[in-house]
């Protein structure tokens, strides 16, 4: 019986990586995208590259109708089918000291992150309940553990999502649904190619920023069957920064 | 006031509040290296500024600003626009 696993920003970076991991799996991941339809197709063929088979489907995470209509219409033309694994995923940075902070660059990265998870993981949950299996990993950030200057607005999203993993992880684990958050620090990325690698790198104990693919694993191992019994925790991979 | 008595509040002031020694301060050089600001630092900049000059600069206009020269240029004009 297929198996079928949603990412939300699955056309680049750390989410185009969980797909083709989840793909090697044996999942049929659904990859999420919003405006790059480019990245999302070259995540699909990497998904089918890796064996298994995917879908590219269209929405935005902050659109609460377009999200409501999409899913319902995806199960209601996948009837006997349920998404087991959801990985909330998708992000945006706006930079910024609160000093200069516009309200659109506060509202759009809360939007996306914190809302987003609300927006997707409150029409999959149900049926995760139902089947009595299932696994949600919200990729979350070392800024939303630490705090990172200029970036409330993208840190003060992230430590709500570890807060809303904690609390929905309470709420569903007798019914064999895991909730769990994964925090990157500095990986290379669209996300962070802005970033002065060799600076910060000096402060990172490994000396090196890590990968997507790194990433990809972790999450990969929070959504297998072994791991039922790891849910609330927020896992760092961050090559050793201190949390 | 003029710009030379503009000149030397500027200097006075960004010596004080970022700890340099005066004389270092000419105007072709650069102003974040030798005040050693990075961007959080940039906070205690707009403090100064809106204490001391009365208008709120803006992050991009730090983009714009390379040397001590900029910095005074870019006060003056601000100075000038609210009067």
């Amino acid at each position: 019986m297929t198996k079928y696993a949603l990412v939300t920003g699955g056309s680049r970076g750390i989410g185009r990586a969980i797909c083709i991991r989840l793909a090697s799996m044996g999942y049929h991941v659904l990859i999420n995208y919003h405006n790059t339809l480019q990245g999302a197709e070259q995540t699909l063929a990497a998904v089918r590259n890796a064996g298994s088979n995917g879908e590219m489907i269209r929405f935005d995470v902050t659109d609460r109708g377009a999200v409501d209509a999409v899913l319902n219409e995806w199960a209601a033309n996948h009837p006997d089918a349920y998404i087991e694994v959801l990985v909330n995923n998708a992000g945006i940075r706006k930079d910024n000291l609160m000093l200069w902070m516009e309200p659109e660059e506060w509202d759009s990265v809360v939007n996306v992150s914190l809302n987003g998870f609300y927006n997707i993981t409150r029409l999959l949950v149900k049926n995760m309940l139902i089947k009595r299996f299932g696994r949600i990993v919200n990729i979350v950030s070392l800024s939303g553990i630490k705090g990172m200057p200029g970036q409330t607005n993208y840190s003060a999203s992230k430590a709500g999502v570890i807060a809303g993993t904690k609390a929905l992880a309470q709420e569903v684990a007798k019914k064999g649904v895991t909730v769990n958050a994964v925090a990157p620090g500095f990986i290379k990325s669209d996300m962070t190619q802005d970033l002065d690698e060799n600076e910060l790198k000096k402060m990172i104990p490994c000396g090196r920023f890590g990968t997507a693919e790194e990433v990809a694993f972790l999450v990969g191992f929070l959504v297998s069957k072994e791991a039922g019994y790891i849910t609330g925790e927020v896992i760092s991979i961050n090559g050793g920064i201190y949390t | 006031m003029d710009k030379i008595a503009l000149i030397k509040l500027i200097n006075e002031n960004l010596a004080e509040e970022f700890e340099v020694d005066v004389d270092t301060i000419t105007p072709e050089a650069h102003l974040m290296e030798t005040l050693d600001l990075d961007s959080l630092d940039l906070v205690d900049m707009v403090v100064l500024i809106e204490q001391n000059f009365h208008f709120t600069p803006k992050a991009a206009d730090f983009r714009e600003i390379a040397t001590f020269q900029d910095f005074y240029n870019f006060v003056e004009s601000k100075m000038n626009e609210a009067q």
